[in-house]
């Protein structure tokens, strides 16, 4: 078929045609980026996931496990009140964007509650990852006695929130995966079947009580999510198309269903650690109306005028990113100069200089400077969202850094907020204290910079700085933050095993576990939690199943200081001896040296690359000069290990 | 009014059914999984296309695209 609209839909399709969306991924990927970002991005995706939701996921990994590239294969079960085969579409095609492939089990028709109590039901099964439980209201209606009145409603929805609460507490008991449910519209014929306004508001707020009641199980249980359909069906669409819903059973229509898509694409992103934590934006007409060097300081505004109110609200939407822990920097075609007295001085700002890690004002191509504010902050391009005005710009990005999430904006600067919001790229499951000081954090980054540039050597550097280590048995406050540092800790993390927080509080319980979180801090402030460290005693000997830093801090002494400690623990404590792994990653191999330099001994070398140490605790190095460590657990858990 | 070809388009693209022009004329569940949900999401679209409401119920009987395509557009 030959066709003249070239449009990335298009071009999906004829990949289709000609048989080659089971080897494609890296051109699928890229297509389906720009299908999102295109003006019907929802539908069309869902029109892209139909294509692709009839390859078969088995043929797609032996085809990659043949060539070598990476796929991740996520189980996900889906089951519900109502119809629920057209999720799979929209959900195929968002994995698929993140580089995901959706392995999907769809339930019988109306099997939600058979499949939440069964143990032996797909959403137990040891491979699910995530248990999609899709609510509607006719799990409320189809219940009630016909005709109905306000109270069978409110009689219903109480008895049905029990009986959920105690399958949730069932499911979360016995399997492994997250668990997400959400919640549940109410419909205008369904108030409108009342005719007097007292029972139509009665019927408001039992639903009301119903919807605050489903999300409160995701404060009770800790793997349970509730995706609020609320805002969702606010951005538009009907909920669903009545004729679906009377003729195929279909309660919740496509848009919704897109939209719903859409949130678990970026909650499995998250539940993976692949948060992405960095937001670059361009200057001109992005975060200011007008062009800085053509328009000058007093052309431009952010404030005051129809459009520049806009840019004004879009700073106050980047900025309230900011204060959650996205790391801010720009990267501008400008001269430096003129861009720093605009962040200092112009009245219209609401963001500053000291509101960015990294300013890049220059004219280098912007993919380099992407790549240059990557490699200042120590942190990888794929954890890069970058937002630009310019199709130029984001082209260029899209093309060059294929790993870094693209939002295109446009001339019409009331929509920068929705479009940068359109995705959940910097979506955590909890926000920690050390989130939140991130900013901080980087710009501290920056005066350590400077002081190393001025410094005679990297000793005397390290020795101004002051760096202080506080060893720590972690309790449930940290909790949190350790289960984030597995998750998002790539490079200096010895075994890559992610763990959510229960699998940390699991360890936590454990007396044969010992589990240690790495505080720092030097003159510059407070870093905060940057690390962890996971062992357990067998035998007599202690076994480390991993060890975390973040890329914030290393290669300062601290983990030289840490494993320090922990040897003269060991051995003060008359066990024998201490083991170490190491399993390769595509990201960790400036940590394949680290045992060997602690004085461990390689024992094995697997398959894999793997690598197993041992430590017999004859000579324990020394605690860096420079480093001042103190840890809290060595006399509190006297006798437990030893 | 839309043509024959924009229909089999319309079914091939919204459907995503790899059809065949012959396959028009066959029994549905000779063609594909059909079901009542792929006839709505056809209808939608065909609303969508031409602007017009198409009555549904009358359609849910049809054995055939090629009964679907002349009822819905009054060919």
């Amino acid at each position: 078929m030959t066709t003249v609209d070239q449009s990335p839909l298009a071009r999906l399709r004829e990949l289709g045609a000609a048989g080659r969306l089971t080897e494609d991924h890296a051109a699928v990927a890229q297509l389906l980026s720009q299908i999102a970002s295109g003006a019907q991005g929802l539908a069309d995706l869902t029109r892209a996931g139909q294509i692709l939701a009839r390859r078969d996921p088995d043929e797609i990994l032996r085809r990659a496990t043949d060539s070598g590239e990476t796929v991740r294969p996520v189980t996900v079960a889906v089951t519900g009140h109502s119809t629920i085969e057209p999720l799979v579409a929209p959900l195929t095609a968002e994995f698929a964007r993140h580089g995901y492939l959706l392995r999907p089990s769809v339930g019988e028709f109306d099997a939600y509650l058979r499949d939440l109590q069964d143990p032996s039901s797909h959403l137990y099964s040891r491979d699910t990852e995530l248990a999609l439980v899709v609510l509607d209201p006719q799990m409320i209606f189809d219940e009630l006695p016909k005709p109905w009145s306000v109270a069978d409603v409110e009689q219903t929805v109480t008895a049905k929130m029990a009986q959920l609460d105690r399958l949730v507490g069932n499911y979360v008991r016995h399997a492994k995966a997250t668990l997400v449910l959400n919640t549940v519209p109410l419909h205008r014929i369904h108030t409108h079947s009342l005719v007097d306004l007292r029972s139509r508001t009665r019927l408001s707020v039992a639903w009301r009580s119903f919807n605050t009641a489903l999300l409160g199980l995701s404060e009770k249980y800790a793997r349970v999510q509730v995706i609020d359909l609320d805002p969702l069906i606010a951005e538009g669409g009907p909920v669903h198309d009545q004729r679906m819903a009377v003729y195929a059973k279909v309660q919740l229509g496509d848009e919704v269903l897109s939209r719903y898509a859409r949130e678990v694409g970026h909650l499995i992103r998250a539940l993976h650690g692949r948060t992405k934590k960095v937001l670059v934006v361009d200057l001109d007409n992005t975060l200011w109306d007008g062009i800085l060097g053509d328009d000058g300081a007093e052309g431009i505004a952010a404030a005051t005028t129809f459009r520049g109110e806009a840019f004004g609200l879009f700073q106050r939407t980047v900025q309230q990113l900011g204060s959650q822990g996205v790391v801010l920097a720009i990267s501008s075609k400008n001269d430096r100069e003129a861009v720093l007295a605009v962040l200092r001085d112009h009245p219209d700002m609401v963001l500053r200089d000291t509101d960015f890690a990294r300013i890049n004002a220059n004219w280098e191509p912007k993919d380099t400077n992407l790549t240059d504010i990557a490699a200042r902050l120590n942190l990888g391009v794929d954890s890069f969202v970058f937002a630009d005005d310019s199709s130029f710009e984001t082209g260029l990005v899209a093309m060059s850094l294929p790993s870094v999430a693209v939002v295109c904006l446009d001339d019409e600067p009331a929509l920068h907020t929705s479009k940068l919001l359109a995705d959940g790229w910097f979506d955590v499951l909890d926000l920690t204290d050390e989130d939140r000081a991130r900013g901080e954090l980087y710009r501290g980054e920056a005066a350590r910079s400077d002081l190393l540039a001025g410094a005679d050597s990297m000793a005397e550097y390290l020795r101004q700085l002051g760096i202080r280590v506080e060893l720590k048995l972690v309790e449930q406050p940290d909790v949190a933050r350790v289960a984030q540092l597995t998750l998002r800790t790539n490079q200096f993390n010895l075994t890559t095993q992610r763990w959510q927080q229960a699998d940390v509080t699991d360890r936590i319980n454990d007396p044969d576990h010992l589990v240690l979180s790495i505080r720092s801090a030097d003159r510059f402030g407070d870093n905060g939690v940057v690390g962890a460290l996971f062992a357990r005693r067998d035998d007599g000997e202690l076994h480390i199943e991993n060890m975390v830093l973040s890329c914030r801090v290393f290669a300062r002494g601290i983990e030289d200081a840490v494993m320090g400690t922990l040897l003269a623990y060991a051995r003060d404590s008359g066990l024998r001896a201490v083991h170490g792994r190491y399993l390769p990653t595509a990201k960790n191999g400036k940590v394949r040296e680290f045992y060997p330099a602690q004085g461990f001994d390689t024992v094995a070398e697997g398959a894999g690359g793997e690598l197993t140490f041992r430590h017999d605790l004859q000579t324990i190095p020394a605690i860096p000069d420079h480093v001042r460590i103190t840890s809290n657990f060595l006399d509190r858990v006297e006798g437990r290990l030893a | 009014m839309i043509s024959k070809a924009d229909f089999i388009r319309i079914v091939r693209d919204e459907l995503a059914l790899p059809l065949a022009d012959k396959d028009l004329d066959e029994d549905l569940d000779q063609v594909v999984n059909w079901s009542s949900m792929l006839l709505v999401r056809l209808v939608v679209a065909l609303e969508k296309e031409t602007g017009q409401k198409v009555q549904i119920s009358g359609l849910l009987t049809e054995r055939t695209l090629q009964g679907i395509y002349a009822r819905a557009v009054g060919a």
